[in-house]
């Protein structure tokens, strides 16, 4: 932790500060500032090319930031990359596997690789799975692979997991499950987990916290019950009271542009002072809203 | 670390047990041939013709013994097989291929395959998860060279009867131990390659150009640099030997005695011990021969300095002639003095130690540039 990193990020398992990556002229990551609280299961949500995998990486020491820092349990990882690894697990955005080996050999892999791998525990997850331990790796279907990376990730019994984007080729029956495996494993451990994702429906119901990552920036990044409570959806422009615009975009259908509102905090709960009865914005809505608002234009829709 | 090299072992193992069917395969093949070779027992003074290296070249009998013929025919009949040549071409590449087949993808392939990054994200240093990659390599590929080289130094033996292989030069970059230090070197060097691109078919191309640069240049560069301080001036007519393959090699024998002289050693066969109907007109060979085939050069000496012009420009070199034109000797200060230096077989051991130095040398930077890149590099 740093010395000034303040009361707010007293409790958080990770923080960056004023954190920015360019890859030569694109600029990856701009002065994210963002804390991930301790227990916490955090969607890290935004449109391919927001910079949800290079702030992952960042994280895990994958890439060097160019301005700012980041710091996971504490550590720097950039500048102390064995003692911050050691409190990460980690599951990149494909399925890697070993083609040539076994589901078991994965598991003796990482303990060679990791001295406090817990072999056991990961055995047992894939165990419960049904997943074959002789089984060679390249055979398993997408779904199964991705659970042998959560197992291993699983496996480190690492304070802090970063998920880089596990759901994006899996069917829905396999994101539900991966979704409900991470979420026993991070109760039962007490474990952080970053979750990134560009589909929002997914992560919904196993997140607590939401951070929107839009063209580099954070837009948005608070607790999900928050999101929900302090945001509405109208097709007019007409705001509810003391509510600010966010950004507008093509609703369902494409038949009208909705604009998403940000309410104050005094005027919370306070729908619609003579104009249309604002909806209750949906997750969906709150980040369709912050990335319109970061692209200038009202023609965003994610899927 | 065995399990590390365990599955580093299975994670390759196409490389695995296609290098080490090969390397164990030409180690069988050239104990064949030398055994083929050897079990002919063709005593030196049957080499009548054709055989240009060391004993048996200057072993001047004449065919009339046909016995003595057939098995000097038959020697040379497999000494020129086609087998025996493939054999032999296998053992001058088997270090450079084994090295680069195996070096190439070691890291590249984590890379390409997306592996590296959940590799590099479990070991706090990848360092050491590049050192347990590096120790398969050692583990898997030193025995097998060694083994590859020792039977190329049995082969020699057997191809250049009555020579002490470890006191000539004969081929021998490419057998005994000095096999293990280029496999090393094509290793260390590919798996850098392979390291910075990130890319299995780059690293194997690349390695096989420098690979064959490096080994094309490595003998006159050797030879002629490094080498050079420790060839002696040969001075007496008697230490040079015949020609042999029209090549610019020269074999001398200024070490030992000669057996005319001197009792020959147990390991030679004296000329009493040939076969009846053998021809005494057999011309004494020495007992150690010394193939200087790379390592001799000439230097030219202009009243006693080096000369570095061309010799035949100069006037002591031309034909001179007085008033009446009768030769007239030339001024001695301007005669070009041609010296050969070689270096001698009693060096084999310190040639050997100090070129696998220099490629032990060269392992090590490969593997330090790739041990500084992996800590550097993206795992994608």
């Amino acid at each position: 932790m740093g010395a000034d990193g303040g009361a707010s990020t007293a409790t958080a398992a990770l923080v960056a500060h004023g954190l920015s990556k360019r890859f030569r002229k694109k600029v990856a990551l701009d002065s994210v500032d963002l804390s991930v609280p301790a227990g916490s299961i955090t969607a890290l949500v935004g449109p391919n090319g927001a910079g949800k995998t290079t702030l992952i990486r960042v994280c895990i020491a994958f890439e060097r930031p160019n301005a700012g820092r980041v710091e996971v349990d504490g550590v720097d990882p950039w500048r102390h990359r064995s003692e911050a690894l050691r409190r990460v697990g980690y599951v990149p955005q494909a399925p890697a596997v070993y083609r040539g080996l076994s589901v078991e050999d994965h598991l003796a892999m990482a303990r060679s690789l990791h001295s406090g791998f817990d072999a056991d525990y990961a055995r047992r997850r894939l165990d419960q799975l049904g997943i074959p331990l002789d089984q060679r790796a390249d055979t398993l279907s997408g779904g199964q692979a991705a659970q042998l990376g959560l197992a291993v990730a699983l496996g480190t019994r690492a304070k802090v997991l970063l998920l880089d984007e596990p759901l994006a080729n899996l069917d829905p029956l396999a994101r539900r499950e991966f979704i409900q495996v991470l979420l026993d494993a991070v109760r039962a451990e007490g474990s952080t987990a970053l979750l990134s994702s560009h589909i929002v429906t997914d992560v919904e119901d196993a997140c607590d916290r939401l951070a929107i990552l839009g063209a580099g920036k954070v837009r948005l990044d608070c607790p999900l019950e928050e999101a929900r409570r302090t945001h509405r959806l109208t097709d007019a422009d007409s705001p509810p009271p003391g509510a600010t615009a966010v950004g507008s975009f093509l609703g369902k259908g494409g038949q009208k542009v909705m604009t998403l509102w940000r309410l104050a905090v005094a005027s919370e709960g306070a729908d619609g002072a003579g104009g249309p009865a604002p909806e209750a914005a949906s997750l969906e809505d709150v980040v369709l809203g912050y990335l319109a608002a970061g692209r200038g234009t009202a023609g965003l829709q994610l899927n | 670390m065995l399990t590390r090299i365990r599955l580093t072992l299975k994670q390759h193992r196409f490389e695995t047990i296609a290098i080490s069917i090969v390397c164990l395969g030409l180690t069988v093949a050239a104990l064949i041939e030398a055994f083929r070779l050897n079990s002919l027992n063709v005593p030196l003074s049957c080499f009548t013709t054709g055989y240009n290296f060391g004993p048996a070249s200057t072993s001047m009998t004449f065919p009339t013994d046909t016995h003595c013929q057939a098995l000097a025919n038959s020697f040379s009949s497999i000494q020129g097989s086609l087998d025996m040549n493939l054999v032999r071409l296998l053992l001058l590449l088997a270090p450079l291929l084994a090295g680069i087949v195996f070096g190439a993808p070691l890291v590249a392939r984590e890379i390409e395959q997306g592996t590296a990054p959940l590799s590099w994200s479990l070991s706090g240093s990848r360092r050491r998860w590049l050192l347990g990659k590096v120790l398969t390599g050692l583990v898997l590929l030193v025995p097998l060279m060694l083994a590859v080289g020792l039977a190329a130094d049995v082969l020699e033996g057997a191809l250049d009867p009555g020579v002490d292989i470890h006191a000539a030069f004969q081929n021998y970059l490419s057998r005994g131990f000095i096999d293990v230090f280029w496999v090393l070197a094509a290793f260390a060097g590919t798996f850098a390659l392979g390291t910075l691109f990130g890319r299995t078919m780059p690293a194997l191309i690349l390695a096989l150009v420098v690979c064959f640069f490096v080994r094309v240049m490595w003998d006159p560069g050797m030879a002629r640099i490094v080498l050079r301080p420790m060839a002696v001036e040969q001075t007496q007519p008697e230490q040079f030997g015949p020609f042999y393959g029209g090549g610019p090699g020269i074999a001398i024998a200024p070490i030992g005695p000669t057996p005319s002289s001197e009792p020959t050693p147990s390991s030679e066969p004296s000329p009493s011990s040939e076969p009846s109907g053998s021809n005494d007109k057999t011309v004494a060979y020495t007992p150690y021969w010394v193939q200087t085939d790379l390592y001799s050069y000439t230097q030219v000496f202009l009243n006693g300095k080096p000369f570095y012009g061309d010799p035949y420009t100069l006037p002591g070199y031309q034909p001179q002639f007085d008033a009446n034109g009768n030769p007239i000797q030339p001024d001695p200060s301007t005669m070009p003095n041609w010296v050969n230096y070689a270096i001698p077989g009693s060096q084999y051991w310190l040639v050997v130690a100090l070129e696998s130095g220099f490629l032990l040398l060269g392992s090590l930077v490969f593997g330090a540039a790739a041990l500084v890149w992996v800590d550097r590099r993206r795992p994608y």
